[in-house]
């Protein structure tokens, strides 16, 4: 007996390491079979609070890559959405009458992007090739002249904005019936210029200007805006009008796309003016 | 020596925190974890008597295990280790006198001496519990890379923080 104990004692070392490697053991596989004993749950309790209490801390440096997932996820859902989808049926009606020809008909389309602040803008319709649209066709609001179309795809059309370099809209003065054209000067989107207005011409400000019909894009008298200067520069014999746009190009959510229904016979006969 | 026995309770604390908290969290390649708690282990005095090195190193694998939910894996590795730990101490520094208050550290066994101390413990430690956890999820193929990779992660990171730590201790 003694002499067990003296070995016992000699070897204590590792008779403790087999225990605690037993009691180990004895973890993983309890563990493994899920029968955990109570002291562990117990403390589970303690370490269970801990860990929670971690993780919230831990969630708020991942809120920025959750966002993302989050925004993600909005962009497909919004994706199936009903307003994701282009409507492709159009109002516009034809009249028949036999003393009014028709000439010019209206295609409503979504302005679905819209810039204002560059040199040269663009707009871009929810409506293209399609639905009629060809380039060159007149656009424009409720309430003003918006651009001309520019290139079309299949269901998309580009609109040179009347705040574009070479926007050239030819307008008139609708008081005195006297035409010039509106161009942009690049620095205020609410405001544009009005050139070719002889000095002789009687000028006020508040002058409403509107399209003069001379091109075939637009119908004539579609609004543009009106005068609030006219400085008239005798010495080049025009004046220096500013001219109030009426559309306000910041907000624009729908356009019109104007037909022009006699625009082959008005080319081919400007044609053979110009090849005389 | 009750200096000593503050020292090394404080560092159990800190380190079990640090690797529950901060290192668990680290993923490197998906698998490469470095387990930084062992340097408890390893730094306890030369002198600590056997029952005591055993019994804390098991403390220690059992606290990470409670944290991770591998309940016994690490509490197995460490006490396997620590019960390596009289011989490679043996082997390393045959000259070492038990009573003269000597601590392992870079101040007192040079730099080269505790990377190979460190680099031999924690491979040890580091295979027995890479083949227990390979034991229960069955994942045999890429086992000794993830053993040696592991291994070079943890010592680099307890190197450092040796080097950081070495004038406080």
């Amino acid at each position: 007996m003694r002499s067990l104990i003296l070995f016992l004692w000699k070897h204590r070392f590792f008779l403790l390491f087999l225990a605690l490697e037993a009691v180990s053991g004895a973890l993983i596989v309890s563990n493994n079979s899920y029968q955990r004993s109570k002291f562990i749950s117990a403390s589970n309790g303690f370490t269970g609070n801990l860990l929670s209490f971690y993780d919230n801390i831990e969630t708020y440096f991942s809120l920025k890559k959750t966002n993302e997932n989050l925004v993600a996820e909005n962009a497909r859902l919004r994706n199936r959405l009903k307003s994701s989808f282009l409507l492709h049926d159009t109002v516009s009606y034809l009249v028949n009458d036999t003393v009014y020809k028709q000439r010019y008909r209206y295609l409503e389309a979504k302005v679905i992007s819209n810039s204002f602040q560059k040199r040269n803008n663009y707009l871009i319709l929810s409506k293209g090739g399609k639905q009629g649209l060809y380039p060159e066709m007149g656009v424009i609001t409720h309430n003003g002249v918006l651009g001309i179309v520019n290139s079309v795809s299949d269901n998309f059309s580009t609109v040179i904005s009347i705040l574009h370099s070479k926007s050239a809209i030819d307008a008139k003065l609708l008081r005195t019936g006297y035409t010039g054209t509106i161009s942009w000067d690049g620095s205020n989107y609410r405001f544009g210029k009005l050139d070719n207005i002889p000095s002789h011409v009687d000028v006020n400000q508040g002058d409403t200007v509107v399209t003069s019909g001379y091109s075939s894009i637009f119908p004539e008298g579609i609004l543009i805006g009106t005068v609030v200067k006219a400085v008239n520069r005798k010495n080049k014999g025009f004046y220096d009008i500013t001219v109030k746009f009426s559309v306000d190009y910041n907000r624009v959510e729908y356009a019109y796309v104007i037909f022009n229904m006699l625009k082959d016979e008005e080319k081919t006969i400007k044609e053979e003016v110009g090849n005389e | 020596m009750n200096n000593q026995i503050v020292k090394n309770i404080v560092r159990f604390v800190l380190l079990i925190v640090i690797q529950v908290f901060i290192f668990n969290k680290i993923n490197l390649g998906g698998y490469l974890n470095p387990y930084v708690y062992l340097m408890f282990v390893i730094l306890l005095p030369f002198e600590t008597p056997g029952w005591l090195l055993l019994t804390s190193s098991f403390a220690a694998g059992l606290s990470v295990d409670i944290f991770t939910g591998s309940l016994g894996i690490h509490a197995a590795a460490t006490t396997f280790v620590a019960f390596t730990r009289p011989f490679l101490v043996r082997a390393l520094l045959p000259k070492l006198d038990k009573g003269s208050g000597y601590l392992p550290g870079i101040n007192s066994m040079g730099l080269a001496t505790f990377s190979v101390y460190t680099l031999i413990f924690v491979f040890i430690h580091h295979f027995i519990l890479f083949f227990i956890e390979v034991f229960r999820f069955s994942e045999t193929g890429s086992i000794l890379l993830r053993v040696l990779l592991s291994t070079l992660l943890s010592s680099a990171m307890i190197i450092i923080l040796e080097i950081l730590f070495k004038k406080k201790d």
